[in-house]
């Protein structure tokens, strides 16, 4: 079997080489140094995936497609912008193609956000909010997460970028490979295209 | 700074984007209005919704799955030649070394059937005029059907049959097939099914008849339509 003699325990390099380097063990053949690059993004590279498709298992599918295209292009990389701006560029355009092959299959109305993205982490259940705050937050959850999907996708994935993942005006940029401008003005139409979904939320949010 | 101006810096001005003689003019003009100020709120509020969505933990298995369809073997990445060189077991999931074997097999039987080939066939010509020209489409020769780009013609006047077609020769069908011509004349009426004997008063009378000239993306066209006509004879009931 192939895979036998590969570790895939990243744990080995734990984190210690710094990206130049571990782009070049990559492209040198070192599986451990490419189960690392994986092990540092992969979590982004799911999370950013489950904020623009909805969908936990399509990010996870997805996450792999992203890993599988790094593999083959980390030669491409020219290390004009971080890597991992590179991976979430690589990213998006996967994310952006999925969407695109559900909508040629009507699927793209079709993919509620999996409940395990809702669900709070056992540690929080266990010593967190009372039940009744927790339905109020699971709800607003809810909300904004819809809100968000009826976003177009190129709003949708700068407003992500800059809010979820908290990169800069000019990573975004880096990222989906547009100028400035543009993210500043996809950003405003996205942030006002919120406001005007979640007037209820937000009303109620102030007041309180 | 007027209101519109101040909230289409809003997004800037909360990123904190705006060079600092803007940034001041937008925080006085929210210090002054009640509204904008409100908008400036509810977008800051937003932002904090969205930091709030729970985040994924990193998908555990991501590197694994990944490592087994790369199929890295031996815990190296060979160089990218003898990757698409390596053995045949061990290039199951990658398309590109699958196609070697697959396209040398087909080099092997377009070979082997260029050798057994006997030569050219002689070459078959049709004798001249034997089947001849098909004509254009849409003229009275190869008439178009009705469909959604082509309408049913519309009959110019009723025709007015004559009293003997009326009463006709006892119950029965005829399947007819009228080619209406580009100007809307009938270029032919052909009984494709019942007793012509019978009903050729009938069949002049529909040869006689007028329509609507028929279009085809702005020009005429000749169409052909098939018409069941049955006969039945009513009896009033007895009272």
């Amino acid at each position: 079997m192939g895979t036998s003699g590969m570790s895939l325990v990243a744990g080995s390099l734990a984190g210690a080489l710094p990206e130049r380097e571990l782009v070049a063990s990559c492209r040198g053949g070192d599986p451990e140094a490419f189960a690392e690059l994986v092990r540092l993004h992969e979590g982004m590279v799911v999370n950013l995936a489950a904020r623009l498709l909805g969908d936990v298992e399509e990010a996870r599918d997805v996450a792999q497609e992203v890993f599988l295209r790094v593999y083959r292009m980390l030669g491409a990389f020219e290390g004009r912008s971080s890597l991992k701006t590179w991976i979430y560029r690589i990213a998006v355009n996967q994310c952006h193609n999925r969407r695109r092959f559900w909508h040629r299959r009507r699927r793209d109305r079709e993919t509620p956000l999996d409940e395990r993205v809702l669900a709070p982490a056992a540690a929080e259940r266990r010593y967190g909010p009372s039940p009744y705050e927790e339905t109020l937050r699971r709800e607003r959850v809810r909300q904004v997460q819809a809100a968000l999907l009826e976003l177009r996708f190129e709003h949708r994935s700068v407003l992500v970028l800059r809010e979820l993942e908290g990169l800069t005006c000019e990573q975004v940029a880096a990222a989906l490979g547009v100028p400035q401008g543009t993210v500043k003005s996809r950003l405003a139409r996205a942030r006002e295209a919120m406001r005007r979904k979640l007037a209820r939320l937000l009303e109620e949010e102030v007041r309180s | 700074m007027t209101c519109a101006s101040a909230r289409n810096r809003l997004s800037e001005w909360l990123d904190g984007d705006l060079v600092a003689g803007t940034a001041r003019g937008v925080s006085a003009h929210l210090a002054s209005c009640r509204a904008c100020s409100l908008r400036a709120r509810e977008l800051h509020v937003m932002s904090g919704l969205l930091a709030e969505l729970p985040r994924l933990e990193a998908a555990a298995g991501v590197a694994t799955r990944v490592a087994l369809r790369l199929e890295i073997a031996g815990g190296s990445r060979l160089p990218a030649l003898a990757f698409l060189f390596r053995g045949f077991a061990a290039a199951r999931p990658f398309i590109l070394p699958s196609l070697v074997p697959a396209a040398s097999l087909l080099l092997l039987v377009f070979g082997a059937l260029l050798a057994l080939d006997p030569g050219p066939l002689p070459e078959v010509r049709p004798a001249p005029g034997a089947w001849g020209a098909v004509p254009a489409s849409g003229t009275e020769g190869n008439p178009m059907f009705p469909s959604a780009e082509v309408l049913l013609p519309q009959q110019l006047a009723a025709i007015a049959l004559p009293p003997e077609v009326l009463a006709g020769h006892g119950e029965g069908s005829l399947f007819l097939e009228t080619v209406v011509a580009r100007d809307g004349s009938v270029a032919g009426v052909t009984l494709l099914e019942g007793d012509a004997g019978d009903e050729q008063e009938l069949i002049e009378a529909l040869r006689q008849q007028r329509f609507e000239p028929v279009r085809y993306r702005g020009r005429r066209v000749a169409v052909s339509v098939y018409r069941l006509i049955s006969r039945m004879e009513v009896h009033s009931p007895r009272t």
